[in-house]
């Protein structure tokens, strides 16, 4: 039995390495979904602003210096007030902030206006600056307001007093913070996960039905479960020998030196590696990177399981391609890729309990980015659970249906 | 045969062969909606931060702040909660951070002295983390604006460049028209050429004295309605369902139409290109999101910068949803003027059509 599983599965496997357009209708989704993660993050956090300082007195020059200081929140671009107002016109900043000319003596009778000049086209965008620009103007009366303060003033211990009458201790959880492409590239393995182990036993299995392969299989004196077990086995070793190497290299991206923050490279190259780049991993200790080789193995096995049923449900190759596409693209953003599901609404967050492969992305997440396993073993535990009864449904299912054709 | 019934009989073959293909069809359609959904859970990341509040002092001044918190800017979505739940949920990822106003707050704060409010964030995400970080003074500055507390000497007064915000999901979702148009058209588009090599059947059309801009034509044509029945209801689901009502709507139909011509063509080339289905769908699928979230689909792309920006004019989405946001919302979020959007997705679709005319007639002209 174990040679005839073991000869299903390199039949399997060579087949579909003869299949590129297979490989690619697996893979293309998802990389597709990496190059868009690697552009967002050039578009998040800092928006092109135009600065036009008017004031010539001291204390325009300080809020123009608060205003400078605050690199994280604007890509700063100092211009005289005309320009600005055509890059606003042409979309080259999203905003104009103006100190204007009587700031000095305006402030010294407490009634200074730094002037926000916003396209508002979207509210996101709106808000992103209306809280930076807010903060860089509090700043000027509350020096505790900015970064710097909320981090080290009032948290060290530190309070002084304000206008406002209220600061900010703040307290960060953990010492680094990880950069929002690597966050949001983690879902992208379970992504790859799903894609492969769902496309590529779904295909297969679909070709047999379409080509009449399944009653050859029939035939053959092999038993008809060493078949079925080669089938799940050939799914597995396909979606292994894809995701692995994946895997491997966002370990080996930190060696890669244009990758490095402050590497000194020129703009366009730095934002033509960042797609490779974002694909980093952190570094886990053994017991972490046990428990996402466990992860990944679990999804693994759910996905050829479910990737069987497809193929045996519907024995159509583009009917499969489809479904599968659909159905990778649901798991995917209802099990929270690209999406915190917190932020979801209620219904959606009970809904997205009810979704596998959100406790994939949960525990991946937990695995990488967290000091311990808290709550792993509940999505190990959900995840062999899903993973053991799409196996048992496959199995009888193709067997069956080998059976019947 | 007259140019008239062979564009028919093209057309009904095409019809016959989509019929046979209902599954798929209904499939496709089902990735329009699909599309705008994910785009919209996407959304709904962008505000409202989920952050625990534990309030413990109760006086009239901290619940002042509590709603000076609550707006500003669309920034958190406050949940009341004890101290341990907080602290469980923000070590499991359930939350962004904990706010913890301390006890006494409200008569400090009214004896004008500076009360810390204190904040515990889980900084795993730096885009969450700036967002909390940015949002906070913003509800100080308004909790104290609220009150008049004297002391402060500049405000920042804002100028916008529209009338009025448009809201996220609204923006996102009108730019996912365009991604629908482009998958959906294409990949019927494609499935309409392909299916000329998959069956064999490109050699007799190479053979037949029938002309093949005609029977193209009529394929397309049925390909292109079957996607803008598949278009109209993910619009139906934009209007009725999230309750976005374009402000020009036959200028909306007609951008609409021209996308799902233009992408049914450039489909169409993609299909005669790769010659099998089964290729030129996840090609399209993979293609989808970066030319998406290039073109523009979540704010203006010139904000990206010019590498960016550049990039983006290779991506036909760019242009299309330069057309569609103008038609929906009435903004303009692509540098070049409308019609120069509209003007290039038509040089696309020409390019397109003469393009796969040349693969399909290739064996005619040697």
């Amino acid at each position: 039995m174990i040679g005839a599983a073991w000869g299903m599965a390199r039949n399997d496997l060579a087949v579909w390495l003869r299949s590129p357009a297979a490989i690619a209708a697996a893979l293309l989704p998802a990389l597709g979904l990496g190059v868009l993660v690697a552009v967002l993050t050039q578009s998040v956090g800092q928006q092109p602003v135009a600065l036009v300082v008017q004031g010539q007195g001291p204390l325009a020059a300080r809020m123009a210096r608060i205003i400078r200081g605050d690199a994280d929140a604007y890509l700063l671009e100092e211009m005289p007030a005309a320009d600005a107002e055509r890059a606003i016109g042409t979309q080259q900043v999203a905003a104009i902030i103006v100190v204007p000319e009587d700031f000095d003596v305006a402030a010294a009778r407490a009634e200074a206006a730094v002037d926000l000049y916003l396209n508002n086209v979207d509210i996101d965008l709106a808000d992103d600056l209306r809280r930076s620009v807010t903060r860089s103007v509090a700043e000027f009366d509350a020096p505790q307001l900015g970064l710097l303060g909320e981090l080290h003033g009032p948290s060290s211990g530190v309070l002084l007093p304000n206008p406002y009458r209220v600061a900010v201790a703040e307290h960060d959880l953990r010492d680094t913070n990880v950069s929002f492409l690597q966050y949001q590239v983690i879902p992208i393995v379970v992504l790859i996960v799903i894609s492969v182990g769902v496309l590529g036993t779904a295909l297969l299995t679909a070709r047999d039905f379409e080509h009449g392969r399944a009653k050859m299989l029939l035939l053959s004196p092999a038993g008809g479960w060493a078949l079925v077990v080669g089938r799940l086995l050939g799914g597995t070793l396909i979606t292994i020998g894809l995701v692995a190497p994946l895997v491997a290299l966002g370990f080996l991206t930190h060696h890669i030196p244009y990758c490095a923050e402050e590497s000194g490279a020129p703009l366009w190259l730095t934002q033509l590696l960042s797609g490779p780049c974002g694909w980093m991993l952190p570094p886990v200790s053994w017991t972490h990177a046990l428990a996402l080789v466990a992860l990944l193995g679990a999804v693994t096995l759910a996905t050829v399981g479910f990737g069987t049923v497809l193929g045996v449900a519907l024995r159509d190759t583009r009917l499969v391609t489809m479904t599968a596409l659909n159905a990778s693209a649901y798991l995917f953003f209802l099990g929270g890729g690209f999406t915190t599901v917190a932020f979801l609404p209620h219904w959606l967050q009970v809904a997205s309990r009810f979704v596998p492969t959100s406790y994939a992305i949960e525990g991946l997440r937990q695995a990488l980015f967290y000091p311990d396993l808290a709550g792993f073993g509940h999505d190990l535990l959900v995840l062999t659970g899903c993973a053991g009864l799409s196996i048992v449904l496959a199995s009888t299912l193709l067997a069956r249906a080998w059976r019947r054709a | 045969m007259s140019a008239w019934r062979l564009f028919r009989s093209s057309a009904a073959l095409e019809a016959a062969h989509l019929l046979g293909s209902r599954g798929f069809v209904a499939l496709t359609a089902l990735a329009a909606v699909s599309f705008l959904a994910m785009v919209s859970l996407f959304g709904l990341t962008g505000s409202y931060a989920p952050v625990a509040l534990i309030d413990r002092d109760g006086g009239p001044l901290a619940r002042r702040f509590v709603e000076a918190l609550d707006g500003a800017h669309h920034s958190f979505a406050l949940k009341y909660m004890s101290a341990e739940a907080a602290e469980a949920a923000l070590g499991s990822g359930r939350l962004v951070g904990i706010i913890t106003i301390p006890a006494g707050f409200s008569d400090a704060v009214a004896r004008g002295t500076t009360v810390a409010v204190d904040v515990r964030i889980d900084n795993v995400n730096v885009d969450l983390t700036n967002d909390v970080q940015r949002a906070l003074p913003a509800a100080i500055v308004g909790f104290a604006r609220q009150h008049r507390f004297p002391g402060t000497s500049v405000e920042m007064v804002e100028h916008d460049v529209w009338p009025h915000d448009t809201g996220y999901i609204p923006y996102l979702a009108v730019s996912a028209l365009a991604l629908d148009a482009m998958v959906i058209a294409g990949i019927l588009g494609a499935m309409a050429t392909a299916r000329e090599w998959e069956r064999a059947t490109v050699k007799l059309l190479r053979l037949s004295p029938a002309s093949p801009a005609i029977v193209l034509a009529g394929k397309l044509c049925v390909a292109a309605t079957v996607a803008a029945g598949a278009l109209a209801l993910a619009l139906l689901v934009i209007e009725v369902g999230y309750g976005v009502v374009p402000i020009a709507r036959w200028a909306t139909v007609f951008a609409l139409l021209a996308c799902v011509a233009i992408f049914t063509s450039v489909g169409a080339w993609l299909g005669a290109l790769l010659k099998r289905t089964l290729a030129a769908v996840p090609l399209l699928f993979g293609l989808a999101m970066p030319f998406y979230v290039d073109s523009g689909a979540l704010e203006p792309t010139r904000f990206d910068g010019d590498a960016i920006w550049a990039l983006a004019h290779l991506s036909p989405v760019y242009y299309a949803v330069g057309v569609l946001e103008w038609a929906f919302h009435g903004l303009h979020v692509t540098p070049e003027p409308v019609w120069v959007d509209l003007l290039v997705l038509v040089v696309i679709a020409v390019v397109a059509v003469i393009l796969t005319l040349g693969r399909l007639a290739r064996g005619a002209t040697r």
